[in-house]
């Protein structure tokens, strides 16, 4: 069941476009990501569904209601929206205490004392807050000024819940409980949300579905598997993972697989997109995908190694081979200032035609 | 011997060759008034505290700067209370003060010579002056100002015009409607001269000043702390008529705005005179004294009535603003204040007190 | 690489420099500090030590002694002029506050038409003498001023009476409006949009917004402001002074002006004692401002994002709001005003005058055949100009002595600088004329305009400090400890770095204080003195003795500098507040 409907948003800020026809839906239970860099409109597109930017053309549809219409001239304000949005800098109000803070969409419902006090006390107790809701927030930590941002959005039930960067105001380490907790969250509560966020990993985790945003229009949308491993484009290849790039030249081509040509080298790969011979193009192989070896072989170049960096759970390596550079991931220390020679896998080896301006 | 021979020959010599003062001083000032004037001139100026408006001193001053070249007047304006203060504090101090102080606060010049603060001088011109116009000599009048009812004419009908202090009491009594809130006059806790001459009216006036100031307290009476303020209110026709009004600003006033009328009252008219006093210490003294009088001769008391809009003391100058043409008009019915100790007597506390107490009771306050 | 090494010597010398560069701009802040504690507190004990004498404290026969406190208390004017003083001070909280908070709200959240050209006129007020107000009030609404006739003409009877208590403490209140909404608007503009659209999200409509999340949010500031206007309603003394006297309603700062003459001689003592109760009354105010404005930190300490903000659509009210805008500014502005200037052009006015033809330029003339008026005119100038830069001089050098150190040296001054402010500058000048009478060599200053300017240094300190620890705070502290770790001492540190990065803020306050000092008229009601005169403090004087065209074409003069300043500011983008 679809619940939250987006068709062809527009919105320019003094002429300036920053969405240019973005259409997607949100079904039942589903969590979304808006994934882009910044400037890519995601921000916007998530305060354009919560009611509090005006686009200039589009519709917006919640349970088969418009919340905006601007062929209808139709436009709910934000406080008759009920969604449940919860911002990146949590915006707890200072001047209330944290069940005060939770409470007020509440009470703003006419909803009684009594069950208020009740449904806040549960919102609470099910984000682990209990013992704090008589505290004021800046008595909190960031991360429990957090969970009591989310508490607000969801105490009264909305349809769907908008998250503005959920994560980003915390510490690195905090980040990623906070992740697998919200996921679980959202889980266990049946959400429908509608995440924004700038942090590919962040949106591989957390949702169902990614829509990939690039200068106010949809790069690309699917699930975090699709995104991550069949890009469609250079840019969405390029900004999942962690990336070699190379520039070359397209030496012949067959079907779906490409010949590629360097300086000194020469590399097979899959094209996804429409190259022709003679044309200069870009492959993309993710960090993870590459062999070191120690002997020559089909679809290997050998380079140097600069220097190795221990992670902890893997070695990065770091090589040099004229003006390439490119790294790859091994299990065992190697020895910088040692010629090997990696393997781009022909299938992980994506070829992009190079884009028109760059 | 020879050298006191020879210094009065010096000064004889001098007083010949300055023509000017020779020229100008009158014929009954002493001879020796040229060697005053040689030391006024070595003390090269005079420092005057006055409350009179520097716009209206200035012919004064140019003319004495005329007559004594080499002498500059500095002429510091301020008013009478502030006159006083400075004063005191600055001789407490022992800093640069005034050499002369010419202030129409009377009972205040009158302290200052009781505590010792004035120097004696007794000015050849003094036989010139009406006796009652000087201290001990140290204290001078020096004008002839009458205390005057002003009226708006454009909101006041010449029949109308109260010409005595029964007059105006039954006006405000006849239409106590009309003249809610427009009758004026000194707020007497905040001016002092307005205190001295609600006490001389009570002097000269007796218990019948009281049953007017009730009269006018009863009609809502508006009080402000300067004749300036009174006048402009009654040109403005937001106040009818004021009370106990200095005559010089409300002559200057009149002859600029027609809205403005004043009348000497027939029954009594109180006068008033800005006295002036040397400082015990004066750092100019001979300069002080030719100041002094200058302002008491006749060139300077012409002057005074002619071009600085104030009427003269002397009996000797001629014109509308002189203590003659007053006589002639109003004859006994003036009530020159008299210089003397008599002021002294509300600058007790307690008999102040008294008094202003008396007065809040009788315009209601 | 290689010039590494040859470099390492070098990159040792800075690190002894410190012990012959540190001991210096130490004791310069010690002096700093000093001087300015001295310039604080002599004025303020000479006022306590005379109140406890029974006669001028330069006589020789003065005593220690109550009596001067026992005459105060007994006597009636004083009860009346406390009382009258907190029925203006409370009607001025009444009006300005929430005028001011409304003022506030309507320029900086809602579609209100012009809302960013009004924004310079609604602070005019506090740039305007009260002298010149008053006055112009006088004129243009007194029983026969010129609104008053016009209105008398139409509608037969004048509602208004600015002669009355009420009156003048609605003038008060209409006056102080911008301090209100100068604090308020500040905060609604730090206030982060992302709490209102918290509110918005949770199902709250635009007014339950305001009420539940900006008001409350707000409240520190409005609060601090509040407490603010109530103080200043204990000192005010123009208006009352030009408005009071028909009636005679009594303030405590006209009551003590009123008792320079009360007894027929100086009564320094009795002034000294209200003085001193006048400061008992608003000390304890302006510490409680300074305990609110520690809580209204905690606050801000947890603000959201402050982003773009949305605008309130006022919808048809926004003609509305824009009309009260309007009234404010006709009454409080243009009202004063215009008469003020009707006033100094005509030799006569009032009922039964046609203006036209009583139209006049003497007022103007007369004011250049006169010495003192034309030295006021040259003074004024001068002291809001270079005595301005040298008091932002002082200020400044204050402000780095103070500047990101946490010591005793810092905690006294600030209480330095509150300390001023609770002392209204008609005491303040009083308390500064004995000092220069009877301070040794102070003396020779007395009658020079350096007498005036420290007065109102002193007394403007606190708003000058505001000004120059707003400017030193843009500066990123991690500005001037980089430029500590490459080895600059914190004298240097504050030329080299502090200094040039703050130049605009200097040149903004220069202005500011510029204004302030061509309006400051109480300080130098006492300090005036034949070469020293300055405008505002004549108007104070001229008006006791009733030279009212000289007031008139004065104030107008007064008006069109302190305008000229308000021009050049806004010409050059200076923010009016912070």
């Amino acid at each position: 069941m679809t619940k939250l409907i987006v068709e062809d948003l527009h919105l320019a800020y003094d002429g300036v476009k920053v969405l240019e026809g973005v259409s997607f839906q949100l079904r039942a239970g589903e969590v979304v990501s808006l994934l882009g860099a910044s400037g890519s409109g995601k921000t916007t597109l998530l305060r354009a569904v919560a009611g509090l930017e005006q686009p200039d053309r589009g519709r917006i549809l919640l349970d088969g209601h418009t919340l905006y219409d601007a062929a209808a001239g139709v436009n709910r304000p934000v406080e008759s929206r009920s969604l449940g949005l919860v911002f990146q800098s949590y915006a707890l109000w200072p001047h209330r205490t944290v069940a005060e803070n939770v409470g007020y969409g509440l009470k703003l419902r006419s909803v009684p004392r009594a069950e208020r006090e009740q449904r806040v006390e549960k919102a609470l107790a099910q984000l682990g807050l209990a013992h704090l809701a008589r505290r004021y927030p800046y008595q909190l930590s960031g991360g429990q000024q957090q969970r009591v941002a989310i508490a607000r959005a969801l105490v009264y039930n909305p349809p769907v819940i908008l998250l503005d960067e959920p994560l980003s105001n915390l510490d690195a380490k905090l980040r990623e409980e906070a992740r697998a907790w919200l996921r679980e969250l959202i889980i266990q509560l049946n959400l429908s949300a509608l995440c924004v966020t700038h942090d590919q990993t962040e949106a591989m985790a957390m949702s169902d579905r990614i829509l990939l945003l690039r200068n106010g229009r949809i790069e690309q949308e699917g699930t975090p598997a699709e995104l991550y491993g069949a890009p469609r484009t250079l840019y969405a290849a390029e900004f999942m993972g962690s990336n070699n790039r190379l520039s070359a030249e397209v030496l012949s081509v067959d079907g779906e697989q490409v010949l590629l040509g360097g300086k000194d080298w020469r590399l097979l790969g899959r094209a996804l997109d429409w190259l022709r011979v003679g044309d200069p193009a870009q492959a993309v192989v993710r960090l993870e995908r590459l062999r070191v070896t120690d002997a020559p072989g089909p679809n290997r170049i050998q380079a140097q190694l600069s220097t190795a960096m221990y992670l902890g759970d893997r070695w990065e390596y770091l090589f040099h081979q004229r003006d390439l550079r490119f790294r790859a991931f091994g299990q065992t220390p190697l020895t910088a200032g040692h010629d090997y020679w990696i393997e781009f896998p022909q299938q992980d080896c994506w070829v992009f035609p190079e884009p028109v301006a760059a | 011997m020879k050298i006191a021979q020879y210094l009065a020959a010096l000064a004889t010599l001098t007083a010949a060759l300055s023509p000017l003062a020779a020229a100008n001083q009158p014929d009954y000032y002493p001879a020796s008034y040229a060697s005053l004037v040689t030391a006024a001139r070595k003390e090269g100026k005079v420092i005057v505290y006055a409350a009179t408006d520097t716009a209206a001193a200035r012919p004064l001053v140019k003319d004495f700067e005329a007559l004594y070249p080499g002498i500059k007047v500095e002429y510091h304006d301020m008013s009478t209370t502030e006159l006083y203060n400075r004063f005191i504090s600055e001789s407490a101090a022992g800093s640069l003060s005034a050499d002369v102080l010419w202030s129409s606060a009377m009972d205040l010049q009158i302290k200052l010579v009781n505590d010792g603060y004035t120097a004696a001088y007794a000015s050849p011109e003094l036989p010139r002056l009406p006796a009652w116009s000087y201290y001990q000599n140290q204290a001078y009048g020096t004008t002839y100002e009458p205390v005057v009812f002003v009226y708006n004419k454009r909101l006041l009908s010449p029949k109308e015009v109260p010409q005595t202090h029964a007059d105006l009491a039954r006006l405000i009594k006849a239409d106590p409607a009309r003249f809610k809130g427009r009758i004026t006059t000194y707020d007497i806790e905040k001016s002092g001269v307005g205190f001295t001459y609600l006490t001389q009216d009570v002097r000269v006036g007796g218990a019948a000043t009281w049953d007017i100031v009730r009269t006018m307290g009863a009609s809502g009476l508006r009080l402000q702390s300067s004749t300036g303020t009174m006048l402009e209110r009654i040109s403005s026709g937001e106040n009818l008529i004021g009370y106990n009004m200095i005559g010089s600003y409300a002559y200057a006033k009149a002859r600029k705005d027609p809205a403005i009328g004043y009348v000497y009252p027939k029954d009594y008219t109180l006068v008033m005179s800005r006295l002036q006093a040397i400082a015990k210490t004066a750092s100019h003294p001979n300069a002080a004294r030719l100041w002094v009088d200058y302002l008491l001769s006749r060139r300077g008391q012409s002057l005074l009535a002619q071009r600085s809009d104030i009427y003269s003391l002397r009996s000797d100058v001629t014109g509308e603003l002189t203590i003659a043409e007053l006589t002639r008009q109003l004859g006994n019915s003036l009530k020159p204040i008299q210089v003397g100790p008599g002021l002294l007597v509300y600058l007790d506390q307690a008999k102040r007190l008294q008094f202003l107490k008396q007065w809040r009771q009788a315009i209601g306050r | 690489m290689t010039t590494l090494n040859p470099t390492a010597p070098q990159l040792a010398l800075p690190a002894a420099m410190p012990a012959r560069g540190g001991r210096r701009p130490d004791l310069l802040r010690w002096l700093v500090l000093g001087l300015t504690a001295l310039a604080v507190l002599t004025p303020l004990a000479l006022i306590v030590y005379q109140s406890v004498l029974d006669a001028p404290f330069f006589m020789p026969d003065k005593a220690l002694s109550l009596d001067a406190y026992r005459f105060v208390f007994d006597d009636l004017d004083f009860w009346s002029a406390l009382r009258n003083s907190l029925v203006i001070a409370s009607g001025m909280l009444l009006i300005s506050v929430p005028l001011g908070a409304v003022l506030a709200f309507a320029t900086a959240r809602t579609d209100l038409p012009g809302r960013r050209w009004l924004e310079p006129w609604l602070l005019t007020p506090v740039f305007v003498s009260p002298m010149v107000l008053g006055f112009g009030y006088v004129v243009a609404a007194g029983p026969v001023g010129f609104y008053s006739n016009w209105w008398q003409g139409w509608f037969g009877g004048v509602p208004w009476n600015p002669y009355s208590l009420p009156g003048i403490a609605v003038i008060a209140g209409l006056t102080h409006v911008p301090h209100v909404y100068l604090y308020c608007s500040s905060a609604l503009r730090n206030l982060g949009s992302d709490v209102e659209e918290a509110a918005r999200v949770a199902g709250a409509g635009p007014l339950r917004v305001a009420r539940d999340v900006s008001l409350p949010m707000v409240m520190p500031s409005l609060l601090f402001a509040a407490v603010l206007v109530f103080f200043l309603g204990f000192e005010v003394f123009g208006l009352p002074l030009v408005l009071g006297d028909p009636e005679g309603h009594l303030v405590l700062t006209t009551y003590l002006y009123k008792l320079t003459n009360k007894l027929g001689i100086p009564s320094y003592h009795l002034m000294a004692v209200v003085a001193v109760l006048i400061i008992l009354v608003t000390v304890p105010l302006v510490l409680l401002q300074r305990r609110l404005l520690r809580n209204a930190k905690r606050f801000v300490a947890v603000k959201g994002k402050a982003s773009r903000h949305q605008v309130l659509p006022l919808g048809p009210w926004r003609w509305a709001a824009f009309g009260l805008v309007m009234l404010w500014l006709f009454v409080t502005v243009f009202v004063p005003l215009s008469g003020i200037v009707l006033r100094a052009f005509v030799s006569q006015w009032g009922e039964g005058v046609t203006w036209w033809q009583a139209l006049t330029l003497d007022n103007f003339s007369g004011l250049f055949e006169q010495d003192n008026l034309v030295r006021a005119m040259v003074n004024s100038f001068a002291v809001g100009v270079l005595g301005g830069a040298a008091a932002v001089f002082c200020y400044t050098a204050l402000g780095l002595a103070g500047h990101r150190r946490h010591d005793w040296g810092v905690k006294l001054s600030d209480y330095l600088v509150l300390v001023p402010r609770a002392v209204p500058g008609l005491l303040a000048g009083l308390a500064f004329l004995w000092v220069f009478l009877f301070v040794p060599g102070l003396k020779e200053f007395k009658n020079s305009m350096f007498c005036i300017w420290l007065a109102y240094t002193v007394v403007w300190l606190a708003y000058g400090m505001r000004l120059i620890q707003g400017a030193l705070l843009q500066v990123g502290p991690e500005l001037e400890e980089a430029a500590r770790s490459v080895g600059a001492s914190r004298a240097r540190t504050s030329r080299d770095v502090t200094l040039p990065l703050i130049r605009h803020g200097l040149l903004a306050s220069w202005l500011l204080v510029f204004m302030i000092f061509e309006r400051e008229y109480s300080t130098g009601v006492y300090l005036l003195s034949p070469g020293t005169e300055v405008v505002g403090s004549l108007l104070v004087s001229l008006w006791a003795t009733g030279a009212v065209e000289q007031v008139a074409a004065l104030s107008v003069v007064n008006v069109l500098m302190v305008g000229a300043g308000l021009a050049l500011a806004l010409r050059f983008g200076v923010k009016l507040h912070d």
